[in-house]
């Protein structure tokens, strides 16, 4: 397989466009092809230069990738739509990746863009007698949260630390829901109100809308080889068997999870381990789930995350930065593209162009991102 | 199956659960065991998850386990739950190694332990539009 290079990126900010408040008002396809009118101007490309493309959505329904591209041109190349849960776009840049990197294409784009409304979402993970009988994704996170508690000794107050954190970064960070807004403490996390126990408001992502967008290429095709990053290593795993499709362990084997699949699948095909990472982006859409993917992912040993980020070891300037950006629950949830929020994130802390939050000099970072199915995706990147 | 107000009692799906033919029976939910490697699983499946085999055969699973872990759900899911908020959902052991996700019943929210034995009830979770009664399945704790 030959070098891929990751040419351009752009984000919308992660927010609410409903038209509600005196928020502006914009349609899913604008944000998407917002996120990828700014990925060409980064990449300093035409349009007419996209060989391929792979666009994801979680809930935008039928054929939302094409309407965002038929905003910017009428290529007649392949467009893939992509859903695989929260980790859709993701998975969009793996595949972009792999097909330049297998030389079927020389420039392939990915993107995802999502629009979804505040509270529990009607999703499709669970059959209807399970949604009748109250099926709801918070519901099952907190499910795997309590057993976490009871095998770990992690409390509410660690999962509190991991809001506190993750809220620092995401004020730095103009594209996070949470841009600006005041920082946390733990009692505001442990006092704001229950939304299925034990996960509480403030250790909950919120539900946004944003898109987002990465143009890679062959090294040949780069308009510009200076501070260059391209992809180490990419993997994509799901549960082995003992898992439900929910994530659960539902039979006491010794099996990995998709976190643990995937995570060895990308160090065994870089090289690298996870103390090579000067930078990293751990998927969080609720709190405790920071903690046993810092472990899964081979960040720490089991049990042991919750007194790391008390010491500070994920924050900006301790000694494995982690969600930089404000990760999920500061940068905010839009399910489609967030996936790929994570790798821009990798990739502006590698070109040194991630502003107040930069790591400094960051050379190597890895990103993880999990979906319903459940789906593991990881992705290495170095300048 | 008719209540004695005439409306007709309907399982949220058919197949999850039995349904008591004699007095002093109790219902029990049905899972699939794979012939071939002997796993068992819930709900009832043509295919093992395990070996792939597609000889199996239709069990009985037990009544009573323990709850795996749970958690109070403080909002209303959308779309197709009725029932009260909040309310408990969980996935309990069963003798049989196999955990299943439920809901937890016959208690205030939120008063569950992880551990507790429960067992299997069926109860009204709603009315359709014509009046007939949804059932489901969720358990609750042992009184002895």
């Amino acid at each position: 397989m030959r070098e891929v290079a990751i040419a351009g990126v752009g984000l919308v900010k992660f927010g609410r466009y409903d038209g509600q408040k005196g928020r502006p008002y914009r349609e899913i396809y604008e944000l998407g092809a917002e996120a990828i009118t700014k990925a060409l101007k980064y990449a300093d490309m035409e349009w007419k230069e996209i060989q391929v493309a792979y666009g994801a959505s979680m809930f935008g329904g039928l054929g939302v990738p094409n309407q965002c591209t038929s905003r910017i041109g009428m290529p007649g190349i392949p467009i893939t739509t992509l859903e695989g849960a929260c980790s859709s776009s993701q998975q969009a840049f793996r595949q972009a990746y792999y097909d330049v990197a297998n030389g079927l294409y020389d420039v392939a784009l990915a993107f995802g863009t999502e629009k979804i409304p505040p509270g529990l979402i009607a999703d499709t993970l669970a059959p209807v007698w399970m949604l009748m009988m109250g099926f709801n994704l918070p519901g099952m996170y907190a499910i795997e949260t309590r057993r976490y508690m009871e095998e770990s000794g992690a409390t509410e107050e660690d999962f509190a630390w991991v809001a506190v954190m993750e809220r620092k970064n995401a004020i730095m960070n103009p594209n996070a829901f949470w841009y600006q807004a005041p920082e946390l403490t733990i009692e505001e996390v442990l006092n704001s109100r229950e939304v299925a126990t034990p996960i509480r408001f403030l250790m909950a992502c919120a539900n946004a809308d944003g898109a987002s967008a990465a143009i890679v290429c062959s090294k040949e095709k780069l308009k510009s080889k200076s501070r260059m990053v391209t992809v180490v290593a990419s993997s994509h795993a799901t549960a082995s068997y003992g898992y439900d499709n929910l994530g659960i362990k539902i039979r006491e084997k010794g099996n990995p999870t998709c976190t643990e699949l995937a995570c060895k699948q990308v160090w065994e095909a870089s090289g690298y381990g996870p103390e090579d990472m000067d930078v990293i982006q751990l998927y969080e859409a609720m709190a405790p789930s920071f903690l046993w993917d810092a472990e899964q992912c081979g960040f720490c040993k089991p049990g042991e995350a919750a007194k790391l980020v008390r010491e500070g070891y994920f924050e900006i300037n301790g000694k494995k930065p982690a969600n930089t950006d404000g990760g999920l629950l500061g940068r905010g949830h839009p399910t489609g593209a967030t996936g790929l929020a994570q790798v821009i994130e990798l990739f502006l802390q590698l070109r040194e162009e991630a502003g107040p939050r930069q790591v400094p000099g960051a050379k190597i970072g890895f990103c993880h991102c999990s979906g319903g199915g459940p789906n593991g995706v990881c992705h290495i990147l170095k300048r | 199956m008719t209540t004695n107000s005439g409306k007709r009692q309907i399982p949220c799906r058919d197949g999850l659960w039995t349904n008591p033919t004699s007095p002093g029976e109790k219902p029990q939910l049905i899972g699939s065991q794979c012939l071939h490697c002997g796993e068992i699983f819930f709900p009832v499946n043509p295919v093992c998850i395990n070996c792939q085999s597609q000889s199996m055969k239709e069990i009985r699973l037990s009544r009573r386990g323990k709850i795996w872990s749970y958690s109070t759900i403080m909002l209303p899911p959308p779309q197709w739950y009725k029932g009260p908020v909040p309310f408990d959902l969980g996935y309990v052991e069963l003798p049989e190694g196999v955990r299943i996700w439920t809901r937890l019943l016959g208690a205030e929210p939120g008063t569950f332990k992880v551990g507790q034995e429960v067992e299997l009830d069926i109860d009204v979770m709603q009315v359709d539009k014509e009046g007939n009664e949804i059932l489901g399945f969720g358990f609750v704790p042992v009184r002895e």
